[in-house]
């Protein structure tokens, strides 16, 4: 392992040092004042933990994908602006083609009733 | 190795013809859901892929995208193979998806995506971009093998199937990284000089690669001992999707063993060869055998895939071009002869998914029987059908290599699986009919059911017209 490895290391154990601290912290420290409202689950959509009966709401579901779809854009989009310059006409016809195919995607999404929240 | 370029995209046109069609699909879908639109536009969207797949080789084998995908005479011959698959399985699909509502745009374009993904695969000369196409196969396979929701065999056949096959996937991605962590690159060239240079060949870790890099593909083309999957999702799947299975999957992985076998791991031949044998030999004995028992025809139609997959890798051991041409031949022949037996089982509706709902079929309906003999002779390997030819070249050259008991044993089998095809026949033609009488069969099934009898006769009289394009990678 090289010099430029041990910066890796580093982050890792600063990260699991600072965040399970910050865990550990606060469930020593912190006061707790327990009601029902804050020990349901917060912007989550639906109970984690129950039987499975009765029926999910599939919005929540449907909301997540569409989502998904515009985040995997952003996450592709990002290196491509950074090399814009280097990757040339042959990166922006690329670049078109995927947001094309991911505007078909969302219009068939939008074609279909999916952002209708019934 | 230059860069890529815009110009690259042009030896995709075959694969951007599929997508294309398949994108404007998904854009009419709402509206194009009872009408003929995505039957129509796949079939055409394929025979314009095989004409684009035909014409965009001009001489050279052509590299792409900085060497992450060729265009030679391998990947050409392959793609029009399952081009010509995608549109038998189109038309097929006018009958026989079971279940209500199943979106008929939505199916199309899967079909059109996998196909897709079959077309990367067989061009794929990097580890990376053969991953990414097989992902796609398999991505649109579990969908279409659960897409009529409403049946819970289906379901069922689809979690099965998406549960072995991820856990296959990933064993094959395992087996990749280790080649990557040994040889310091993904390209199928790079890969095989590292392996020589570096006389890596007898490295444990990279048989280790070898062995899982052969069992994802060997889940792939549902070769025992991978094979458990097949009959449950094809019984579970609608029969065209079966038929889809049986016939585009298997040839893009047959394909894809083919290549990484003789370019990547060529310098690997002895361990290479050893798994051949033993996934061969396996495959062959127990498909065949397996399928004696079998009552549904669906059921029966995997194991005799099974089997036949144990045939067609029977060229590959050898790693000699010759023996790759013959399993090309091999995959070439027993699509049609598959598809054409499946095109029959579909026309037949609720009756042909038995064994027993084919009795007296001769006396009901001559012309049917006769097609469906024709094919059972083929799967059978018979002479005079393109399921001879196909035999006869991959175990001549399995005993040109050598190998003279699987020879023996694959004979020995093919007589085994006889009882198993003119059992059928048997009941069709000397049996008096107890079943009505079927209904008449679509146009675009009967066109279908054409083609792969021409190919399968003209096939196994005239097999000089397939054999010249049969060029390994």
């Amino acid at each position: 392992m090289t010099a430029e490895h041990t910066g890796i290391g580093v982050a890792l154990v600063l990260a699991g040092v600072i965040a399970g601290g910050m865990v550990v912290l606060a469930s020593i420290l912190g006061k707790k004042y327990p009601t029902p409202g804050k020990l349901a689950p917060f912007e989550c959509g639906n109970e984690p933990i129950g039987l499975p009966m009765g029926q999910l709401a599939v919005k929540f579901y449907m909301t997540a994908i569409l989502f998904i779809l515009f985040d995997v854009e952003l996450v592709f989009l990002y290196p491509w602006a950074v090399l814009y310059r280097d990757l040339g006409v042959l990166g922006l016809t690329e670049m078109f083609i995927f947001l094309g195919v991911l505007l078909v995607g969302f219009v068939y999404a939008w074609d279909n009733g999916a952002l209708e929240w019934k | 190795m230059n860069g890529p370029s815009v110009a690259d995209l042009g030896l995709l046109i075959p694969e951007l013809i599929l997508t294309g069609m398949a994108l404007v699909l998904i854009l009419v879908a709402r509206r194009a859901q009872g009408t003929a639109l995505p039957v129509v536009g796949t079939v055409m969207a394929a025979v314009g892929a095989a004409v684009a797949a035909w014409w965009v080789l001009s001489s050279e084998p052509q590299s792409a995208f900085a060497g992450l995908i060729t265009i030679d005479g391998y990947a050409q011959f392959f793609k029009v193979l399952v081009a010509a698959a995608l549109a038998l399985v189109a038309l097929l699909s006018v009958k026989g998806l079971e279940g209500k509502g199943v979106p008929r745009s939505e199916y199309h374009v899967l079909l059109l995506l996998a196909s897709t993904g079959m077309m990367l695969t067989v061009s794929a000369v990097d580890m990376v971009t053969f991953y990414l196409g097989l992902e796609l196969i398999t991505l649109c396979s579990y969908i279409l093998v659960g897409i009529t929701v409403d049946r819970p065999k289906s379901n069922e056949a689809a979690i099965k199937y998406f549960l072995l096959a991820s856990f296959a996937s990933a064993l094959m991605l395992f087996g990749i990284s280790l080649t990557y962590g040994l040889t310091g690159t993904t390209s199928f060239s790079g890969v095989a000089a590292a392996i020589a240079e570096r006389g890596l060949a007898d490295h444990p870790l990279q048989l280790a690669a070898l062995a899982l890099i052969a069992s994802g593909l060997a889940f792939k083309i549902a070769a025992v001992p991978f094979h458990a999957w097949a009959p449950d999702a094809y019984q579970g799947a609608s029969t065209p999707v079966a038929a889809f299975l049986a016939s585009g999957s298997k040839a893009a992985g047959l394909a894809a063993v083919g290549r990484v076998g003789l370019i990547a791991f060529g310098a690997d031949a002895p361990a290479l060869s050893t798994i051949l044998v033993g996934l061969a030999a396996l495959s062959v004995a127990l498909g065949s055998v397996l399928a004696l028992a079998q009552t549904e025809m669906k059921r029966l139609l995997a194991y005799s895939s099974i089997a036949h997959v144990g045939y067609a890798l029977m060229g590959l051991i050898a790693g000699t071009p010759e023996g790759a041409s013959a399993t090309m031949t091999y995959a070439f022949f027993y699509v049609f002869m598959t598809l054409g037996t499946f095109g029959v089982v579909i026309g037949l509706g609720a009756r042909g998914a038995t064994v027993d709902g084919y009795q007296g079929l001769a006396a009901q309906r001559p012309g049917l029987a006769a097609v469906m003999l024709l094919f059972l002779l083929a799967l059978t390997g018979i002479p005079l059908t393109s399921g001879f030819v196909a035999k006869f070249i991959v175990i001549s050259s399995a005993v040109g290599a050598g190998y003279v008991v699987l020879a023996v044993l694959a004979v020995v089998c093919s007589v085994v699986s006889a009882f198993v095809y003119m059992r059928i026949a048997v009941l069709m033609y000397m049996k008096d009919p107890e079943a009505p009488m079927p209904a008449r069969l679509p146009v675009a099934l009967c066109v279908a059911l054409a083609v792969a009898v021409i190919v399968t006769l003209v096939g196994g009289v005239l097999p000089g017209l397939v054999t010249p394009w049969a060029v390994a990678p």
